[in-house]
Formats: C-alpha cells, sequence, structure tokens
C-alpha cells in the first residue's frame, strides 16, 4: 500500500512552514549566497583550500567485508573517502527564527544522508563526514531555514536563544561571532570564537513580517499563538491521551 | 540583628525592564539621568555575562573581543560593563522620585517598549555566602548588590550627600 507521508498535524502557517521544510520534494528557498569557503571558515575544521584529513582510507582501498547491508547502502561521499567527523551547530532564537532544533533534526533527517543529529533545547547539532557537512551546511544557510540575525552558528557558549533581542535586532552572543554592520551581518569569528582572518558576509537579516510568515515557532506575543491551531492542540491532546492511558487500556 | 538592619528600612525599590537587551551608549545615557535625579540609593544592573575570555569549547581560555563589553562614564566615575544590560533594579529614598526615574526611561528607550515596576528586588537579607565573605559586620548597603565571587566590588558615585 502507498504511504503518503504527513509530515505534521496542523492547519496554521506555522504547520505548514514545517510541512513544507521537512518534505523533501519541495525545495527550500535559496536566500542567499554564501561560498564554499566561507562556509569552511565559519565551520573553523579545516584551512580554505587544505585537504581533507582522514579518518580511514577510502572504503574502496580498504577492502570491505561481504555484507549485505554494504552492497544496498551506498556510502556518501565523505564516507567513501574516509574524512573525519565534523559538526555544526544552530541556536534559534524563539522570536520567529525560521527554524528550531526538533524542526531542524526532523528536516536533517528527511533531506540529508549519513548524519547524526543532537536536538537540545536551545541548540542543534549535527554530525557527519567533513566533505557531506560542508555540502549540507550549504544548504542549512543558504535557504530560508537561516536568518542571519536570529539563527546563531554556535559551535560553543551557545547562550542566547531564550534572551531579549538586543536593540539592533541580533540574538545576544556573549562571544559576539556575528556583528551587525550597515545593515548586513558578518561573522567576524569561527563557530567555536576564534577571531577570522577576513569577514564573511551572510547577508541581511529578513523583517519582521517575512520571519512571522516563515516561522516554524509558535509564540503567542510576537507570531502565531500554539492555541490558535485547533488541529495541533487536538492532535497533542489524543498524544498525551494515549501515552497516559497505555499501560493501562491502550484504546482510543 | 545588625546584618537585618537593610530588611527593616523599607526603602521603595524600582525595577526597569527594557523590551531589549541594552547597547553600553543606551546604558549610559540612562544611568546619566539617573545619577541626576536626588534620592537614588543603589543601583544594580542585571544581564547575561559577557566573558573577557572563552568561557567553554576549543577555544576555551581565548581573548573575547566583544564590542558591548567597554567602560562607560557616569558621573566622575567609569564602570566596566561586564555585562549586556537588561534590568536596572533600584533602591530610593522616597516614592515621589520614582515618576521621575520613569520620566528618564521615556526620554532614554524611544525605539522599544519597557516597563517600569515597583516591588522588593534586592536581598534583604545576608547568605551565608554573604557572611563568609564580608563577615558579620558588613556594610548592609553592599549585600546583595554584587556578586559575591566576583573580584570586583561596586562602584561608588558620588551623589549629593
Amino acid at each position: 500500500m502507498a504511504y503518503t507521508p504527513q509530515y505534521g498535524p496542523g492547519s496554521s502557517v506555522v504547520a505548514e512552514n514545517r510541512r513544507k521544510q521537512m518534505n523533501p520534494s519541495i525545495s527550500l528557498q535559496k536566500m542567499r549566497d554564501v561560498t564554499d569557503e566561507d562556509i569552511v571558515l565559519i565551520l573553523g575544521h579545516r584551512a580554505p583550500g587544505q585537504a581533507y584529513p582522514t579518518a580511514h582510507p577510502p572504503l574502496a582501498e580498504q577492502g570491505e567485508p561481504d555484507c549485505p547491508i554494504r552492497k544496498i547502502v551506498t556510502p556518501t561521499p565523505g564516507a567513501a573517502a574516509g574524512d573525519r567527523v565534523r559538526y555544526i551547530q544552530f541556536a534559534d532564537s524563539m522570536f520567529n527564527a525560521p527554524c528550531q532544533p526538533y524542526q531542524r533534526t526532523y528536516t536533517e533527517a528527511y533531506r540529508f544522508r549519513g548524519i547524526d543529529p543532537g536536538t537540545l533545547s536551545g541548540r542543534q547539532i549535527v554530525e557527519c563526514r567533513e566533505r557531506d557537512l560542508e555540502k549540507y551546511s550549504q544548504e542549512l544557510i543558504n535557504t530560508n531555514l537561516f536568518d542571519p540575525a536570529l539563527t546563531g552558528i554556535r559551535g560553543a557558549t551557545v547562550h542566547g536563544h531564550s534572551l531579549r533581542l538586543a536593540e539592533d535586532g541580533m540574538m545576544f552572543d556573549m562571544l559576539q561571532r556575528c556583528k551587525l554592520e550597515g545593515g548586513v551581518v558578518n561573522y567576524v569569528k569561527n563557530q567555536i570564537g576564534e577571531p577570522l582572518d577576513k569577514k564573511v558576509n551572510v547577508g541581511k537579516p529578513q523583517d519582521a513580517a517575512w520571519l512571522k510568515a516563515n516561522t516554524t515557532m509558535f509564540h503567542s506575543l510576537v507570531g502565531t499563538s500554539y492555541r490558535s491551531d485547533e488541529e495541533y492542540v487536538e492532535y497533542i491532546k489524543r498524544i498525551h491521551s494515549l501515552r497516559t492511558k497505555y499501560g493501562f487500556m491502550p484504546v482510543e | 540583628m545588625v546584618q537585618n538592619q537593610m530588611t527593616d528600612a523599607s526603602y521603595p525599590q524600582v525595577r526597569i525592564v527594557s523590551h531589549r537587551l541594552l547597547k553600553p551608549d543606551t546604558v549610559e545615557s540612562l544611568l546619566v539621568r539617573l545619577v541626576a535625579i536626588q534620592g537614588i540609593r543603589r543601583i544594580i544592573m542585571n544581564g547575561p555575562s559577557i566573558p573577557a575570555t572563552v568561557p567553554y569549547g576549543p577555544a576555551r581560555g581565548t581573548e573575547n573581543p566583544h564590542t558591548d563589553r567597554r567602560s562607560i562614564t557616569v558621573g566622575d566615575e567609569e564602570i566596566e560593563l561586564r555585562v549586556q544590560v537588561g534590568t536596572f533594579l533600584l533602591e530610593v529614598e522616597k516614592e515621589d522620585i520614582i515618576p521621575l526615574i520613569e520620566r528618564a526611561c521615556e526620554e532614554v528607550f524611544v525605539n522599544f517598549p519597557y516597563q517600569v515596576q515597583q516591588g522588593r528586588f534586592m536581598r534583604s537579607s545576608p547568605t551565608q555566602v554573604d557572611h563568609a565573605k564580608y563577615g558579620p559586620g558588613a556594610d548592609s548597603r553592599i549585600l546583595g548588590i554584587t556578586d559575591p565571587s566576583a573580584k570586583t566590588g561596586p562602584t561608588i558615585i558620588q551623589g549629593y550627600k
């Protein structure tokens, strides 16, 4: 029987945005053009132009054991080359950032291969082979999943997602990895807080109207309130009820 | 008890909360207006910390240049800001100067909303840590306004008395 994933419940704009981000048949909207070299600088795992350090020899040279699963699963380019596993981590402001940790993990799991996402309340990390990571990071930064002011690329000291925004609309960052300069956001440090030799421009922050229309977060004060989406409330009530009854009388 | 003198003196307290975290220039411009008002006993500025060095991660210990961690001048004193200020707690001598504080806020916070609230916001008796650090005869004005683990004390701005 053919199965069509629904991705998520809800009739609000937030629910629709969540589905759009998760659904791999809908391509993400390209918003900016941060180059490969700039991504490498922000990530801070290797110098631009440097060869990828390896964790093991390429699979082709290594001699794979006879394994039916390995015959089914094609290795990603990074795995085939034996790259190291590296990461990118994001913090998303609660003031209508376009993405948020759980949403990121779902989205990445639907769209990318060979990843290990880690979801926390205020940050989300994704680990994978280095060259795959750079490719995925491009997609995470250059599309509508990212806003220069409200999304932070933060490998460590991520504090800020739940704080009030600064006067200029930037999310608090104790390491000030990025600055708003002349209307555009420039990264001046890499994701762990080491100063960069050159600034990396990640573009103009989106305006409040765009953020409200494109966020995947409910917020009763600055965005769409959760209670306004009756379908979502009904869904969560059903899940809660089943969880509570399960083990005693798991029937609806 | 000597330590509890602060509790007995029921000075009115005020909390100013801006809806945005403030830049040092804005903090300076509000403080300059506040110190001109007679009858403010103590001011505490709260907000998330901006450390001098990177506190966690692989870059731990390296310098942390940050444009919002800098000195501001209030009265004749230089104040080294170590936090991004989001809240001011004030203790005043009389309630009738609160409208003056509200007026100062009105002048400074023009681009975003703010709230001025009245209540009890400062610690009113010494904690164990205060007792260990300052001893039983500590100046009651100092309690609750600096972090007992901090190496620096409060800034004293010469007032009108």
